[in-house]
């Protein structure tokens, strides 16, 4: 199999994956951007919320890649700067997820006492779908 | 022998259609998504700072250019998606003929509009 094909391959592949998850990313922030810090924390800390968005910035980060490539392949002639502009663009589609996965397994929920008078919505910790 | 590639024409030179017009709006569009989940990463980022450094951004959120900000980040989001699942459609061999075309072409711009709409409400818990 031809590397163009290949390529083709993972780009169909992983825009599959990529319509569920932009979906239910995209339903989640609206019920969570303006909401409290801890509410915020507590959403991305659930186990379903770690794994769903890690494999979203995984999958969109991958494809993302792939069609800028195609972009850089239509409009760039000198092969140097295409190639330097693919091997930058594939350090940062490696290096930003994996910074946001660190960060997002690194949260822990946070809990307060009765006691405490601050005000605390249930809803948001938990993803809508 | 010239082994360079040749390059996509300027797109001045075509006349513009819905099909045209799709087609480079979804590359933008990809673009602009790309920056936009740089922002979200940030914004994630951002939460392992504390609640004191925290409080800046959710008063931008909380204020007219944050939510319209959000509300640009969901239409882009939700025309890719569509614009995606119309390009799935093609690879599948459906959807060539010419009115169909421009029917899932318009059903792509509007229906990004109206979804937008919709999911804005619904994770506002408005309905």
């Amino acid at each position: 199999m031809i590397n163009a094909t290949k390529k083709w391959i993972f780009l169909k592949a992983s825009s599959i994956i990529l319509v569920p998850l932009m979906a239910w990313f995209v339903i989640n922030l609206v019920s969570i951007y303006d909401k409290d810090y801890v509410d915020i924390v507590n959403f991305f800390s659930t186990q379903p919320s770690k794994f769903l968005t890690s494999l979203l910035m995984i999958v969109a980060f991958f494809y993302s890649s792939l069609s800028i490539s195609e972009i850089f392949e239509d409009y760039i002639h000198d092969e140097k700067i295409k190639n330097f502009a693919n091997k930058t663009l594939n350090i940062f589609a490696i290096i930003i997820p994996l910074f946001v996965i660190v960060i997002i397994f690194n949260l822990t929920p946070i809990y307060f006492a009765k006691s405490d008078m601050r005000s605390y919505s249930k809803p948001a910790e938990t993803p809508l779908f | 022998m010239n082994k360079e590639n040749p390059l996509s024409p300027h797109i001045q030179i075509y006349s513009w259609n819905i099909s045209s017009l799709i087609s480079i709006s979804h590359r933008i569009v990809g673009v602009l998504n790309i920056q936009i989940l740089i922002l979200v990463c940030l914004w994630i980022a951002l939460l392992s700072l504390g609640e004191a450094n925290y409080e800046y951004i959710k008063l931008f959120l909380q204020s007219f250019f944050g939510k319209f900000l959000i509300v640009c980040i969901i239409w882009s989001f939700i025309f890719q998606i569509l614009s995606e699942i119309r390009h799935l459609f093609w690879d599948f061999g459906y959807g060539f003929e010419l009115i169909t075309s421009k029917i899932s072409g318009l059903f792509v711009i509007f229906g990004s509009l109206v979804l937008t709409a919709l999911t804005y409400l619904f994770g506002k818990g408005i309905f």
